[in-house]
């Protein structure tokens, strides 16, 4: 129907009417899920909210260790920091959205590619364009020490919605131990697909160890390996604009030569030739014993098993270094290395930062405590323990990973400067793209037919381009 | 003598007092006091919501736009959309296989334990039958999921102790809807055991006594006499099981995620991504009405069909 002569009735009109109307969804028939009523609040007057994936507890620490620094800016501001709890970032941005519907949004959220240019579609973050350009002579040293591809990653139509704080890109890690028992020498930064494999054969000899698994999901999955063939599961290319910001904060670094307004997702391309392929490959590699049936989202438990020494080759990301530090791995026992190249040498990567909301009251101040948390200082107090990698090329150091490891820990950044990088395919309708991915992967894994997964894939995504038009 | 006994006039009631008019009405006041707070609450907290649903289902909805009035298109599409038809195909075979077996196995264990003399040991049999159902199906889910794992799962290492290869419980199309299927009988069955347990205990024991002294053996006493006397018990049962199951979610949300492919989306699950994944709430909203229509249609066959199976004393 014609939106124009469609009656049109207000979020909070139909709440009031309907008695919560989305609450009836959930006694209709979901009983048992409803994920309203979450009582977070919002903020009021005196009170600045933040939310936060991950549990509550780690909400309140993170919240105790940054509300001096909130308080440096304004003291009468409490400093509120909500937990949101989620298998992934799917699970975190659909909470997010649901308590923005139940009247309580944050001032700002921690928002990662996959939830950008959702956000920024529907209006609900405001472009940091002019805070960017104001401050720009204070903000001249974070740009110099942040890769253009991370911002880049964190703009929309030509503007910027976040300040990139951390990412990750989907990067190899190996477990020394299991290599050096299968008598494989450690991958060298070119490797291809063919070493991948003759690595993977030697190791799945060795008794109770997978050569390699892998969790179905967007970032580091068997995107990766679709990435590596240039393939993609929608139309890749780039918003126009963004000049404001290359011309002043990156003028005359290489690095951000041809950088634009952000990334377009076009039409999908689920089921072209590359993306059959890639999932194909994983499909063989079952076969042949290299890898076993992948668990779906999450990836906890693929540490976990990586770090009993039950794995011998897995994807992540800088934030692997403290997970598997964390899980019992000492340093030297596992290393990392970049993507293995197929076609091309190309990786995925996923990038975080705060959004501020259109709807919070304290935009300016929130613009303050943005710029607080890209504080090299800062970093370590959101993010204890090598927990992910810092946007700042200056906190990648020998230092921070001595610890926890791994040796070849610059890797991390370099991926944003040796290798091609491009952001996880992250549209508007990412929450659709999602579910279709997690569905039609174990489809395919299940059934050994790429082609017919992926072709429902494509009709998947077309259907909800097609709902959101 | 006995013909005397058998037309004895009863006797006479005692008149209730008269009351005046104002303690009636008080008393019924109170009545509708007491009721009060349960029909607010089933009033709010059921049927708003369903008219709310109901009528967002008339809407195009993101939650985050504003609502946009589409009339029936959401049940048009409905009618097309192929993975939704497939989630109820999917969620009226689960949920028969789970309510046969849940009535099954409760009916079994419940027969079992009866005929333990101890009451101590009948005691014990039914907290412990009882028990999975006190724990949180999320909580039994997110358990079942790591004994059920291909790769390192409990069940697996013990198959592979005897020879089995590994059996993929939740990452194949058969194993994964077993897997839920097993997982929701092993947690619901103590409801239903419970259930049969308490009419089996009730049952009269002059007509098991006369059929035992016509010589009724323990099969034919089970199908010629338990079975029809707990008949609305085991209707019941099968009722309030079938509606449970024909909203399952969180065995498959939690241990498969509705997979392999679409293989283990039940109903609810694909209410939950349309609305809260896709954010299309009025689309959700449609599905959960047709789902509700569905659930009273079979409700509705059940209680016709019960005239004619189910006894009442």
């Amino acid at each position: 129907m014609d939106s124009s002569i469609a009656p049109q009735i207000s979020r909070r009109d139909l709440f009031r009417v309907g008695g919560v109307g989305a609450a009836g969804l959930s006694l209709a028939a979901l009983t048992g899920c409803s994920v309203f009523g979450s009582g977070s609040g919002g903020s009021s007057a005196t009170t600045f909210t933040i939310a936060y994936f991950g549990d509550q507890k780690s909400a309140t620490a993170l919240q105790k260790r940054l509300a001096p620094k909130i308080r440096s800016i304004d003291k009468s501001i409490t400093l509120s920091i909500n937990a949101v709890n989620g298998t992934d970032w799917n699970d975190f941005f659909s909470k997010i959205l649901t308590q923005i519907a139940a009247g309580s949004p944050p001032d700002i959220v921690g928002v990662p590619t996959e939830g950008l240019q959702l956000l920024a579609e529907k209006g609900l973050a405001i472009p940091l364009d002019d805070y960017v350009t104001k401050d720009m002579s204070k903000l001249k040293s974070y740009f110099a020490d942040v890769h253009p591809s991370l911002v880049e990653a964190m703009m929309y139509k030509g503007h910027l919605y976040e300040l990139p704080v951390d990412f990750n890109a989907g990067n190899m890690f190996f477990d020394t131990t299991l290599f050096q028992r299968a008598g494989v020498a450690a991958p060298a930064p070119d490797w291809t697909f063919d070493d991948f494999e003759a690595a993977g054969r030697k190791i799945a000899t060795l008794p109770n160890v997978n050569a390699f698994d892998w969790v179905v999901r967007l970032w580091g999955s068997w995107t990766s390996f679709m990435y590596a063939n240039g393939g993609n599961l929608l139309e890749e290319g780039k918003y126009a604009g963004g000049d404001w910001l290359w011309n002043t904060a990156y003028a005359g670094d290489s690095a951000a030569k041809g950088r634009q307004g952000g990334w377009k997702w076009g039409q999908p391309t689920a089921n072209s030739a590359a993306v059959v392929e890639s999932l194909e490959y994983m499909i063989e590699l079952k076969k042949a014993g290299l890898s076993p049936s992948p668990d779906v989202g999450g990836g906890g438990t693929l540490q976990g098993l990586f770090s009993a020494n039950r794995i011998g080759m897995a994807i992540g990301g800088g934030f692997w270094a403290g997970g598997l530090h964390d899980a019992g791995m000492k340093n030297g026992s596992f290393d990392v290395q970049y993507f293995p190249t197929g076609k091309v040498q190309r990786q995925l990567l996923g990038t975080g930062g705060y959004a501020i909301f259109k709807s919070s009251k304290k935009k300016d101040l929130a613009w303050e405590i943005v710029k607080l948390l890209i504080e090299p200082e800062s970093f370590d107090i959101i993010y204890p323990g090598n927990t992910t990698t810092s946007a700042r090329r200056s906190l990648s150091t020998a230092a921070r990973y001595k610890t926890t490891g791994p040796e070849h820990w610059q890797t991390f950044y370099d991926s944003l400067s040796d290798v091609d990088v491009a952001p996880i395919p992250a549209p508007p309708i990412y929450n659709a793209l999602a579910t279709s991915l997690n569905q039609r992967t174990t489809q395919a894994i299940s059934t050994g037919n790429a082609k017919s997964a992926l072709d429902g894939m494509q009709r998947d995504l077309e259907s909800a381009l097609a709902s959101k038009s | 003598m006995t013909t005397q006994l058998a037309v004895r006039p009863r006797a006479r009631a005692a008149a209730p007092p008269k009351r005046s008019k104002k303690a009636r009405r008080g008393e019924a006041v109170f009545g509708y006091a007491m009721i009060a707070l349960s029909v607010v609450f089933v009033g709010v907290f059921t049927f708003l919501p369903i008219l709310a649903s109901l009528g967002l289902s008339f809407f195009s909805w993101d939650i985050l736009s504003r609502p946009k009035f589409v009339g029936l298109q959401n049940y048009g599409r409905l009618l097309h959309d192929g993975p939704v038809l497939h989630s109820f195909v999917t969620t009226i075979v689960l949920a028969i296989v789970i309510v046969v077996l849940q009535i099954v196995i409760g009916l079994g264990l419940a027969v079992l334990v009866q005929q333990r003399r101890h009451k101590a040991t009948q005691t014990v049999f039914r907290t412990v039958f009882y028990l999975p159902l006190l724990a949180s199906t999320a909580s039994v889910a997110i358990f079942m999921g790591y004994l059920f794992d291909q790769k390192f799962g409990v069940i697996n290492y013990y198959l592979g102790l005897v020879g089995s290869g590994d059996v993929p419980w939740l990452t194949s199309s058969f194993g994964a809807s077993v897997t839920i299927v097993l997982v929701t009988v092993w947690q619901q069955v103590g409801f239903t055991f419970v259930l049969i347990s308490a009419a089996l205990t009730s049952l009269p024991r002059d007509i098991l006594e006369a059929a035992a002294v016509d010589g009724a053996g323990p099969i034919r006493t089970l199908a010629r006499i338990k079975l029809p006397l707990i008949s609305p018990t085991l209707f019941f049962a099968t009722v309030v099981g079938l509606i449970n199951a024909m909203q399952l979610f969180d065995q498959p949300f939690i241990m498969t995620k509705g997979g392999p492919g679409s293989a283990t989306t039940t109903t609810v699950m694909v209410i939950y991504q349309s609305a809260f994944n896709n954010l299309q709430f009025g689309y959700g909203s449609a599905i959960s009405i047709v789902l509700l229509l569905l659930i009273l249609l079979v409700t509705g066959i059940q209680f016709a069909a019960s005239r004619k199976v189910v006894f009442y004393q």
